[in-house]
């Protein structure tokens, strides 16, 4: 197809042969890949529309190159159609952004692992890209295979291997592949990137470092006028359970997703997704004692029935719609740390670079 | 193993304290980092809350290590 690639070429037998040695490399997540061929990969740079060495970050924590022709590779590993690239692509430059903390987010102890979430035109233009039911489950290809892009290029090029430089004690599955999009079509708040300041024509992936989702049972009651409230008490429990690290560190953006029914019961009692937002923030507290009597390192200093925020700010909770209708939403706690305290980052979806493969 | 290595360029002399678990994330992080004969000492996994008089018992048991290490 005439695209100078500059990666070595393996050479194996038959498919199986070359699987078994990406196993080995290792270069794998430990599930089968697709089989990166220069003809797969040179395909899918040319669908990008961008030079094959053009340079979108740096990955930690080997600081590894994360050209165009190496997100390709990495793309194709985890089937990947074309279509899928531009989301990729902004997703692999929100991951290399300083205040990630790529390298110490891959390093640490904690379980935790980026997240993907999509909003705009690229949700259908690139995929599509699940937002309702089981979104964040099996079955949606655009899903699984974005999220595992992307997880494989912080594997391959970012070097993160279990128990050598990703020292997750455990880990999650989320691990694996973590991407949905936000339903805006069903959410009773705009959608997400325009709260952030993006036009609502534009495209953008939000990604932050989670755990994984912790669900939120609330039974709403059109007639109870408690029902809103009840429901925040048990979104801010969660956020600030005491298992999580939001609760000691006091810091962390934390993933809330709605589905669109508990969505509508916040919105009908007038609330934005600001109001939510800061409602949380206020009941998302433990008392210092409480956080002494579990974890004394990690309680800070003061007295006893301090009420002790487990978020910076309002602006700490990312709110999203997405799922099926229900009973449960879901709180994704974080991590905390790292030099930036585990911020969110978004970046802007490319569609106009992308090419039509034939 | 980066505060060693940043350290270290600045012809600070430096030492990294690295647990048995984390010793080959050490060796990774300092052939990553371009640096992969940044002075390390290994300590006993795990440090943290393992006590004062323990933590003591390490310091002690290393101390001379580190020194060395700075002075090599």
């Amino acid at each position: 197809m005439g695209v100078a690639l500059a990666s070595a070429v393996l050479l194996a037998d038959d498919e199986q042969e070359a699987l078994e040695a990406l196993h080995a490399a290792p270069a794998t997540d430990g599930l089968p890949v697709v089989i990166p061929t220069p003809a797969r990969v040179e395909r899918m740079v040319l669908a990008s529309g961008l030079d094959p060495d053009m340079l979108l970050g740096e990955v930690g924590p080997s600081q590894g190159a994360a050209t165009i022709e190496k997100v390709a590779i990495n793309a194709v590993m985890a089937g990947c159609l074309p279509d899928h690239l531009p989301v990729v692509i902004a997703a692999v430059k929100a991951i290399c952004r300083p205040e990630l903390d790529l390298t110490e987010l891959q390093s640490t102890t904690h379980c935790i692992a980026p997240i993907i979430v999509v909003n705009g035109p690229a949700r259908h233009a690139c995929g599509p890209i699940a937002s309702g039911w089981g979104a964040l489950g099996p079955g949606h290809r655009a899903n699984a295979s974005i999220g595992r892009a992307v997880r494989l290029i912080m594997m391959n090029v970012g070097g993160a291997r279990p128990g050598l430089s990703d020292m997750a004690l455990l880990g999650h599955q989320g691990k694996f592949t973590s991407c949905l999009a936000e339903d805006e079509e069903n959410s009773p708040f705009p959608p997400l990137h325009t709260s952030l300041g993006y036009d609502a024509g534009q495209s953008v992936v939000t990604v932050v470092g989670t755990e994984a989702p912790h669900s939120v049972v609330h039974v709403g009651d059109a007639d109870d006028p408690s029902s809103p409230n009840r429901l925040l008490r048990s979104l801010a429990a969660t956020i600030a359970n005491v298992g999580s690290n939001n609760a000691f560190f006091r810091r962390g953006a934390v993933l809330v997703v709605l589905n669109p029914d508990h969505a509508l019961t916040l919105a009908k009692a007038a609330m934005s997704r600001a109001d939510v937002q800061a409602a949380l923030c206020g009941l998302a507290t433990n008392s210092r004692h409480l956080l002494r009597s579990l974890n004394p390192a990690f309680a800070g200093q003061g007295a006893d029935d301090d009420p002790v925020c487990a978020l910076r700010s309002p602006d700490d909770v990312l709110l999203v719609t997405a799922g099926g209708g229900g009973l449960y939403s879901m709180v994704m706690p974080s991590w905390g740390a790292g030099p930036h305290g585990n911020v969110f980052v978004t970046e802007a979806v490319d569609l106009d670079q992308a090419c039509a493969i034939p | 193993m980066r505060d060693a290595i940043s350290f270290a360029r600045r012809n600070i002399p430096a030492v990294a304290l690295v647990t048995t678990e984390f010793w080959p994330q050490g060796d990774f992080v300092a052939r990553s980092a371009g640096m992969p004969d940044v002075p390390r000492v290994e300590l006993p996994h795990p440090v943290a809350g393992s006590g004062h008089e323990r933590m003591g018992e390490v310091a002690r048991s290393i101390a001379t290590t580190i020194v060395s290490a700075l002075w090599a």
